[in-house]
């Protein structure tokens, strides 16, 4: 349980959180979404005490990390930068955590096993290291202690679709022993695939918190698109489904309509006669729903990408 | 604690430290025993030292050398703050005071007995170069190179608390020049008391009065005292500094 209240973060001028409030709770996959710059990592940098708040304050199970004598056991994380010294191997980076949180020096062994990462891989210096076996150190580290809470900062960035299928597998697997799990990302595709509940920020600001299902459906309304060959036939019939008060908005050679159902449209065709080459409920996307949410929230215009993680 | 053991011997630079100390050691000893023995052997005998005792070279050499040992309490911190290491370390202990204190710790135990084996070397090298003009009684020697590494401990914990404080490397480094040297020596140049007695609070005049056995203006203990001071102060700056920053 990851308990945030009105915590607000400013650099100079510029606000990066500004006064969120939300709980992630334990058992479920909380995808963390924003466009870059939106203050995801900031507000994890918060939670894990690296960042000192100007106001409000997180709680970790209850407790302010900074209060934590061995948090490992509490909260696993995994920060865009891992953290590794360039000089130093994955092996001995992993050791020095170990001992200092009095995690036992076989578990490094153990969670080397778990995120599959060879004797050979974890004996490479961090400079060494490619994304995805970084990815996978890191991982590594955030579970040395077994900690009932995870925060994983854009943990697919940079990995091969082999990767990411393990990171989904991974973060479900993790949810379904009962654990808090916080993932964020700017792909929002990324999270349809594996929240259960959904927490969006826009320009340090809380946006969305709902279950991924809702948000998904509360958003813009389902469609469905069809194209044919006759395109007078297809007026007529587009003309019928606006009757009926469905929304028809044409398109090259197609036409999507919303406020009705694939069946219905379907149905109205053949009683026409009408001929259709294609017939396809459209679902709105998670992408879709997150565009709308942060439309007037995005930092970075077009052109000005990147940036936004520290 | 036994993290930042972990941490400081899995790097290979610390090795290159430890090596390169070694060798200044060792070649400024010699520099400095050549010196005492050309000046008793040369024309001019108002120059003449007379026998010089070995503990007088070392502590002489530890002038150049005590700057290696300082870069391994300064990377003990900065080489955190460069690779980001610094999150990893927080986030593994948040307490910013058992950060600092836990390091404090290794690089005072490491550079304490660096500074033994460093003493060990000036004195063996120095010996055989003196030759009839130096000496080397055994207890004395001893105390001498102790009180050198007990000067390098402090210094290198000096040089992690400034670091901390101060976060990079070449800033630290030149702050602690002016420290150890800089201040000091231009306070000390035009030789007017109430300068002079202001250089002997800097850390590194404190620690040579130590060093010397010095009894005038203040006895070695309290040398001793005000270098401990020094590091105490900049220790408590460091956890001061990283507790309010944002890592």
């Amino acid at each position: 349980m990851i308990t945030i209240r009105a915590l607000t973060k400013r650099f100079g001028d510029v606000t990066a959180v500004d006064d969120l409030t939300v709980e992630i709770r334990p058992g479920q996959v909380t995808g963390f979404l924003g466009p870059n710059g939106a203050g995801k990592s900031t507000t994890m940098r918060m939670v894990l005490g690296l960042d000192r708040p100007t106001a409000g304050q997180s709680l970790v199970n209850g407790r302010d990390y900074r209060t934590l004598r061995h948090p490992l056991h509490e909260v696993g994380a995994l920060l865009d930068a891992t953290g590794v010294h360039p000089a130093r191997s994955g092996v001995a980076h992993l050791r020095a955590m170990a001992r200092s949180n009095g995690v036992p020096a076989r578990r490094v062994t153990e969670v080397l096993d778990l995120v599959g990462l060879d004797a050979r891989a974890a004996g490479k210096p961090g400079r060494a290291l490619s994304l995805g076996m970084g990815q996978r150190l890191g991982i590594a580290g955030a579970l040395l202690g077994d900690p009932p809470v995870l925060l994983l900062d854009e943990p697919v960035n940079g990995l091969d679709p082999d990767g990411v299928r393990w990171i989904r597998g991974f973060t479900r697997r993790l949810a379904d022993e009962g654990r808090t799990v916080l993932v964020s990302s700017h792909l929002m595709s990324e999270m349809q695939q594996t929240a259960d509940r959904v927490v969006v920020m826009g320009r340090g600001r809380l946006v969305a918190d709902a279950p991924l299902a809702e948000l998904i459906a509360a958003r813009p309304a389902a469609s469905v698109r069809i194209r044919g060959p006759e395109p007078a036939a297809l007026a007529a019939l587009g003309d019928r489904l606006a009757a009926e008060g469905a929304t028809v908005t044409t398109d090259g050679g197609g036409m999507s309509v919303a406020g009705s159902t694939a069946g219905r449209v379907g149905d109205l065709a053949h009683e026409m006669g009408v001929r259709l080459h294609e017939l396809a409920p459209v679902a709105p996307s998670l992408e879709e729903a997150f565009l709308e949410l942060t439309a007037d929230s995005v930092e970075y215009a077009a052109g000005a990408t990147g940036g936004g993680t520290r | 604690m036994a993290a930042e053991w972990t941490k400081l011997w899995s790097v290979r630079s610390t090795w290159w430290t430890l090596l390169a100390a070694v060798l200044t050691m060792a070649a400024t000893s010699a520099q400095l025993a050549i010196y005492a023995r050309n000046a008793n052997t040369d024309d001019d005998p108002a120059n003449n030292p007379g026998v010089v005792g070995v503990g007088e070279i070392v502590a002489g050499s530890l002038e150049l050398t005590q700057y290696v040992v300082l870069a391994l309490g300064l990377f003990a911190i900065t080489s955190e703050f460069t690779t980001g290491t610094i999150r990893t370390t927080l986030r593994c202990t948040p307490s910013r005071g058992r950060v600092l204190a836990a390091k404090a710790v290794v690089v005072g135990a490491v550079t304490f007995g660096l500074g033994l084996l460093l003493g060990t070397v000036g004195a063996v090298t120095a010996r055989p170069v003196l030759g009839e003009w130096g000496r080397a009684p055994l207890g004395g020697t001893v105390a001498d190179v102790v009180a050198a590494a007990a000067y390098l401990a402090l210094i290198g914990v000096l040089a992690l608390g400034l670091a901390a404080a101060l976060r990079g490397a070449v800033l630290a480094l030149t702050v602690l020049f002016a420290l150890l040297m800089i201040v000091p020596l231009s306070l000390q140049e035009p030789d007017i008391t109430v300068l002079t007695r202001i250089a002997d609070a800097f850390p590194g005049v404190a620690g040579n009065h130590f060093l010397a056995g010095d009894t005038e203006p203040y006895p070695a203990a309290a040398g001793l005292l005000v270098l401990a001071a020094w590091t105490a102060a900049a220790l408590a700056l460091g956890r001061w500094a990283l507790a309010r920053r944002d890592a």
